[in-house]
């Protein structure tokens, strides 16, 4: 069965935004994982001209990109056939899936000062990714099960000449399997233009967030080992950080004891600005470290371009 | 420049390819991809002969990524040209494995791309419905290195292109001391409109004779007459009687390249050595002349078509120069009004061409002088 044919492609601003800044701020090429959902929607296309097309009440679906991974270079999750490596998709999806409500709907690629046309590497990308059924997902509100597979291509370039005044484009791509070609979707993006207030309506963004379950125990509801191990570990987190703290010492604060409790809770913060600042400290380092090595790792790329080919 | 700065694994496999592949390519552009400098330049346009037309290719590499194969970014008119599937798993895959210290790793991937792009073209072309296409396709695919090509455009009307390559000879072994790279063939060009499903009768294709660049050196493929196309005819039964008189045109421009050889030697008894002489193909000789004190070269252009047609000379004198435009010798314009019989012996023409100029050398050494007071 053919994919369902979207609409368009719509995507959030922001979202937008900051994949263009990690293709425009990375090195070189980059690629990536695109998630969101597939929605159908009704069509309100209602005509007064009795004669109108019988299959004006085809279902509508539209794509919505709420979230990407980037990995900083090409070749990421694909070798040079073009050959999807499963293992790795695998492991992230199985991260992000559970993490976030929106699946693995495509993926994009961004490469600087080339034409914008998908190329003979990502037409091969595309269309092995769709030779894996298992990274089908659910089409949200849709009457009938319907099933959509990663086929949305997201193309970042920059232009080939220095004497344009735009500094990037993009165009999207859904990939029919029946036909095997890309077909150019217009994208929407959500929140810009004037018409934005009506997005606000059918547009639910999806901020990924870590799932820290904090009321866990005792939980009758979860009682999957998976999870349960999860939270056991998110609430072995959570008790180092309260140094034993629990929440049901909180109520200490109220009664005869609340003075003598204020002054430990107050030292409890106190510790943890401590410990705020100590991260914030390691981060920082982290990432001068980063940018060392990142920097190392350029050096040592010229070393092996300029290297002599043939000894 | 850009192109000084191509890192040296992206430039073992260009040079290697330009050098190695059957076909003159060409790198139309070579550019940056990079935002550190120093910027590498890592892509490049290529210019591929193909159905005696050109497609051009964007070669993307990534310097940031050298040990990643190339990508390519083909026109926009073959969007449905996909050189590779991801179900069809070839061992054989010229991608798979890519190393990019083995120089000849782009030559294999160039050259299986337009093997593939002829396929392609091919089944294009195949799938045209129209009758005399479907019969000429099956009765002349026999012929080895045919390509075809199918052209489309919102303006243009459907067209299918043919490029035949004419007579299984190896012309470039037939000139002694060759110095073509690249063999050198004739081919017939071929263009059927595409016609309507019931159309009347099928008009006649457009038929154009190409040859490769260097070939004029040794045959103008612009002399020749193409014979007519009858109604009803089809290629395959246009092609004998064409490659037949070709054959012997060419024969005969080969045989050509003595009769001029004999000339040059003519006009060494005259005008003494030659300057400089054309040693394959003849066509060019450089004599020194003098008249009382006037001393000027006399460039000795012979077309193909000799001794049919005649040589024209050009005048160049050794003492006065275009003050201007950067200090140029005075030459003259071509000289062919003097008197000439393709019937003569070879000495006989270049006694002739001595005795006139004997005379235009006045001419000439006055011209210059003028020429150079004005100044």
């Amino acid at each position: 069965m053919d994919d369902p044919r979207v609409e368009k492609i719509a995507i959030s601003g922001p979202t937008l935004a900051s994949m263009i800044q990690r293709f425009s701020t990375a090195s070189g090429a980059v690629d990536g994982l695109l998630f969101g959902h597939v929605t159908q929607v009704t069509s309100s296309n209602l005509s007064d001209d009795s004669d109108s097309p019988a299959d004006s009440n085809s279902p509508t679906f539209v794509a919505t990109i709420t979230g990407f991974f980037c990995s900083g270079t090409i070749n990421s999750f694909y070798d040079s056939t073009g050959t999807v490596e499963s293992g790795f998709i695998g492991r992230f999806l199985d991260d992000s899936l559970r993490t976030h409500q929106s699946s693995f709907i495509g993926w994009f690629s961004g490469r600087r000062r080339t034409q914008l046309r998908p190329s003979m590497r990502e037409w091969l990308v595309t269309a092995s990714l769709l030779t894996e059924t298992k990274y089908s997902f659910p089409v949200k509100n849709a009457p009938e099960p319907t099933d959509f597979k990663p086929c949305l291509f997201l193309l970042l370039t920059s232009p080939l000449s220095d004497q344009i005044i735009h500094t990037h484009e993009y165009r999207a791509y859904q990939f029919h399997s029946s036909t095997e070609s890309f077909e150019s979707k217009s994208i929407s993006i959500v929140n810009i233009g004037p018409a934005f207030r009506g997005h606000y309506g059918s547009f639910s963004p999806n901020t990924p967030f870590p799932s820290l379950s904090c009321e866990l125990r005792g939980s009758p509801i979860r009682d999957k080992g998976h999870d349960k191990k999860q939270g056991l570990k998110d609430q072995r987190e959570l008790d180092m950080c309260a140094e034993g703290f629990e929440i049901g010492r909180l109520r200490g604060l109220v009664g005869s004891e609340a003075t003598n409790y204020t002054e430990n809770l107050e030292d409890l913060y106190e510790k943890m600005l401590v410990k705020m600042e100590n991260l914030a400290r390691m981060v920082e380092d982290s990432s001068a470290k980063l940018y060392e090595q990142e920097k190392h790792n350029r050096e040592l790329r010229y070393k092996i371009s300029k290297s002599a080919v043939s000894e | 420049m850009a192109a000084d700065n191509i890192p040296p694994f992206i430039a073992a496999q260009l040079n290697y390819l330009l050098s190695h592949f059957p076909l003159a390519l060409k790198v139309e552009q070579i550019w940056s991809g990079g935002i550190n400098s120093p910027a590498f330049s890592d892509r490049f346009t290529l210019v591929i002969p193909y159905c005696l037309e050109f497609i051009r290719w964007d070669v993307i590499y990534d310097v940031e990524c050298p040990t990643a194969a190339p990508d390519v970014i083909f026109g926009p008119e073959d969007e449905n040209f996909h050189p590779f599937h991801p179900r069809i798993k070839s061992p054989k895959n010229c991608l798979s494995n890519w190393d990019n210290k083995d120089p000849t790793r782009l030559l294999t991937l160039i050259q299986y791309l337009r093997d593939q792009y002829g396929a392609y073209q091919r089944k294009r072309v195949g799938d045209v419905d129209d009758d005399r296409l479907k019969f000429e396709i099956s009765t002349i695919l026999s012929r080895e290195g045919i390509e075809m090509h199918m052209s489309s455009g919102a303006e243009k009307p459907e067209e299918v292109k043919f490029a035949v390559p004419l007579m299984d000879m190896n012309i470039n072994k037939m000139v002694p001391g060759c110095p073509w790279r690249h063999s050198q063939r004739i081919y017939l060009q071929v263009m059927y409109p595409v016609e309507k499903r019931y159309a009347s009768a099928p008009s006649a294709p457009r038929l154009k004779l190409v040859a490769t660049s260097e070939l004029k050196a040794l045959f103008s493929i612009d002399d020749v007459k193409l014979p007519s196309w009858l109604d009803g005819m089809c290629l395959a039964e246009y092609l004998p009687n064409l490659e037949e008189s070709l054959k012997k045109q060419i024969l005969e421009a080969v045989s050509l390249i003595d009769v001029r050889r004999g000339f040059i030697e003519a006009l060494a008894c005259q005008f003494g050595r030659p300057l400089e002489a054309d040693p394959v193909f003849c066509r060019k000789a450089t004599f020194l002349a003098a008249s009382g004190v006037f001393t000027f070269l006399v460039h000795f252009l012979i077309p193909t078509q000799f001794p049919r047609q005649q040589p024209a000379l050009i005048l160049q004198s050794s003492q006065h120069f275009n003050s201007h435009s950067q200090r140029t010798p005075i030459k003259s314009g071509p000289l062919t009004d003097y008197p000439w019989s393709p019937r003569w012996e070879a000495s006989q023409m270049a006694e002739r061409i001595s005795e006139f100029l004997a005379d235009e050398a006045l001419n000439f050494k006055r011209n210059c002088n003028e020429a150079q007071l004005q100044q």
